[in-house]
């Protein structure tokens, strides 16, 4: 038989209370409950006594009478958090022995259920409760998701040192339970174990700003970085390292659109035994990129105890636009006590940047010298015969010129890469100090870069 | 076929839209009505349901795994740390389903023939034995932990049931949860064994209009 949906009717139920009044047992005071039936207990803000609010007889579990402490967030008051509102409703201070305390609030919407808010007195975190199970990816790695949670806290006995509010279990001061972490850079997930269950909890770091504009709270303290902190350098860097690999990527293309080519010849011509200045012009040579970098140089392969002075000048065929560029060649030799010794090369490699495409002629005017030791007068003038040195024509002095074009303003990048560059290593490094002092807390090995000279014998 | 009669205690309507769930509780009186071939009869009276702020109510409808359904009845169970509500899920296609409403979380659970949970560990609780919490079974390939196993008290009812929520009720309870946020439950008692499966979801997953509204909280974006 096929039931019959009926049509929707509007259904317009007055809003239901969502807060509901009891008395104290112990003191009388009128408690409200904020969360009934999912509620279990509920410590009187009066005088601290736990009640029992399972079923509507209101027991009294423990009493005492003691005021309640204040808190920094007061229960009954709401906030937004991430699109949702939520109102706390109980509050509990945790401690782990041997380790730190910290506070715990519950937070309720009928239509969201439960959260928690956790603070140990430096940020907020906002933690579920899991309805899935991490998966082990090894001893130390959970996987939630696509996310990795890096272990960070052993095992260890947490208790509850004081409690106030409504909780959906049987709250009491002296509860245990056993808590382990692991955390990765804004979240955390937590087991906790007792006797019968194990319950997961993830937590998301909040923005002081979240918390302040949602709760009001102050502002926390901002050091040592909590495990799930993270690293102020990360973000950062990481847009970082894609902008330098960008540029580097984009200086590649560079290179290789401006990119320049391999030595050619040029051309070759005697030097004149006199020590004359002469003129060449070498060319046509073309240049096919919109600008480049023009490399000139010259090899004078017999040069001894002398120089070359070469002045080059770049003519353009078309427009006669000439680009000039000064360049030398010298070198010594000789003996000593020391024995024998040469100094400077028989090359010289100028450059000029920023040449425009076109047909060039090479204008070289270029002159012999001669260097010779002790003697001041000039031979020519004394009518001896001259000891011409490299110079004479049995030695064929020559020059022989090759021109190749360069990257176009390849040092500009990489100034840019070494100003973008510099930033960048200094962002590493006060990341891989946060990181390490992030991890001072943990109770297992560091890793990633705070793991960076941390040597194994330290286990 | 939805069949209506009057209620034999007070004389209200009460609708019966399935055979299938041949059991309800008055809205007006919250006597215990079943039905059978020759009418409706009164079995008992179901104590009144205590206030609490579940956003779930019964007529609201949404829509899950492809099919509407409406909310048509709600049993609370509680032990001795707590308490939830299962609410009855009744699809476009006829079957039923239950929504486990506890601690904020919900589980969607369909019955399933217990002869089909081929598992010795669930086989020796059914015969009567305690689970073990932290036991793991293997169920179509599919690891499931036992989490929890308590008796559990039928506290009230209302509207349309596949059983008769008797108050005073008293179940073997046993939660099983696995990895992906499968569940299932395993419900004991002195005649018989019922088996649950299911999953979690959220309330945003059921798509649901007509959410019981709460002074002071505004309802969520998906429902308002």
């Amino acid at each position: 038989m096929q039931p019959e949906m009926q049509p929707v009717a509007d259904i317009q139920l007055p809003a239901a209370p969502a807060v509901k009044a009891l008395a104290c047992p112990a003191c009388g005071g009128s408690v409200e409950l904020r969360a009934a039936g999912y509620s279990v207990s509920v410590v009187c803000q009066y005088c601290s006594s736990i009640l029992d609010v399972a079923d509507p007889q209101v027991k009294l579990i423990a009493q005492y009478n003691q005021a309640a402490e204040a808190l920094e967030i007061p229960l009954g008051s709401r906030g937004t958090l991430r699109g949702v509102e939520w109102e706390a409703i109980g509050y509990m201070q945790r401690s782990a022995y041997g380790g730190g305390a910290w506070d715990e609030y519950l937070l309720f919407n009928p239509y969201h259920g439960y959260r928690w808010l956790i603070t140990d007195g430096r940020g907020w975190s906002l933690g579920e409760q899991l309805t899935v199970t991490p998966l082990r990816d090894d001893y130390e790695t959970l996987r939630l998701g696509n996310q990795t949670y890096q272990r960070f806290y052993e095992d260890s006995t947490a208790r509850v040192d004081y409690v106030l509010g409504e909780f959906y279990w049987r709250v009491a001061v002296g509860e245990e339970v056993v808590g382990a972490d692991w955390a990765r850079p804004g979240a955390m997930l937590s087991r906790e174990k007792n006797a019968h269950e194990v319950s997961w909890t993830r937590s998301v770091l909040l923005t002081h700003k979240e918390m302040a504009d949602a709760f009001g709270v102050r502002k926390g303290a901002s050091w040592p970085p909590m495990p799930h902190q993270p690293s102020p350098n990360a973000a950062w860097l990481g847009m970082g390292f894609k902008i330098f690999a960008g540029m580097f990527l984009l200086l590649a293309v560079l290179i290789l659109a401006f990119g320049g080519t391999s030595w050619t010849s040029a051309g070759r011509f005697p030097v004149a035994p006199d020590g004359s200045e002469r003129t060449v012009t070498l060319g046509p040579i073309h240049f096919g990129h919109l600008y480049q970098r023009v490399e000139i140089r010259a090899d004078v392969p017999t040069l001894e105890n002398g120089w070359v002075d070469l002045d080059y000048s770049l003519v353009d065929r078309r427009t006669q636009q000439v680009y000039e560029a000064y360049g030398a060649a010298e070198r010594y030799s000789g003996s000593d006590s020391d024995g024998p010794w040469t100094e400077g090369s028989r090359g010289s490699s100028v450059s000029v940047a920023s040449v425009p495409a076109g047909d060039y002629d090479l204008v070289v005017d270029y002159k012999g010298n001669r260097w010779s030791s002790g003697s001041l007068y000039s031979p020519r003038y004394v009518g001896m015969p001259e000891d011409l040195g490299w110079m004479t024509p049995v030695n064929k002095p020559e020059v022989v010129v090759e021109v190749r074009t360069g990257a176009l303003f390849l040092s500009s990048f990489w100034i840019a890469l070494i100003l973008l560059g510099l930033p960048l290593l200094i962002g590493l490094i006060r990341h891989i100090q946060f990181d390490k002092a992030r991890q001072a807390e943990s109770d297992f090995a560091p890793t990633g870069f705070a793991a960076l000279g941390a040597s194994e014998d330290d286990e | 076929m939805s069949l209506s009669f009057n209620c034999p205690n007070c004389g209200a309507e009460v609708v019966f839209r399935s055979a299938a769930l041949p059991a309800r509780v008055c809205g007006y009186c919250h006597s215990l009505l079943t039905r059978n071939d020759g009418g409706v009869m009164v079995v008992g009276k179901s104590s009144p349901l205590p206030f609490d702020v579940s956003p779930v109510q019964i007529g609201m409808r949404g829509r899950i795994e492809d099919q509407p359904f409406e909310v048509i009845g709600r049993v609370r169970w509680a032990w001795t740390d707590g308490a939830w509500n299962e609410w009855l899920l009744l699809f476009g296609d006829g079957s039923h389903a239950w929504l486990g409403d506890a601690m904020g979380q919900f589980m969607l659970l369909r019955e399933r023939p217990f002869s089909e949970v081929q598992t010795r560990t669930l086989k020796d609780i059914a015969r009567g034995k305690e689970a073990m919490p932290g036991a793991e079974i293997t169920l179509d390939a599919r690891k499931l932990a036992i989490v929890d196993a308590r008796d559990v008290i039928c506290v009230a009812a209302e509207g349309e049931l596949p059983f008769t929520p008797t108050t005073g009720w008293k179940l073997y309870s046993v939660d099983l949860r696995g990895a992906k946020g499968e569940c299932a439950t395993l419900q004991r008692d002195a005649l018989a064994t019922t088996f649950y499966q299911g999953q979690y979801v959220t309330l945003a997953d059921l798509a649901p209009t007509g959410l019981r509204a709460f002074e002071g909280w505004a309802l969520p974006a998906y429902a308002a």
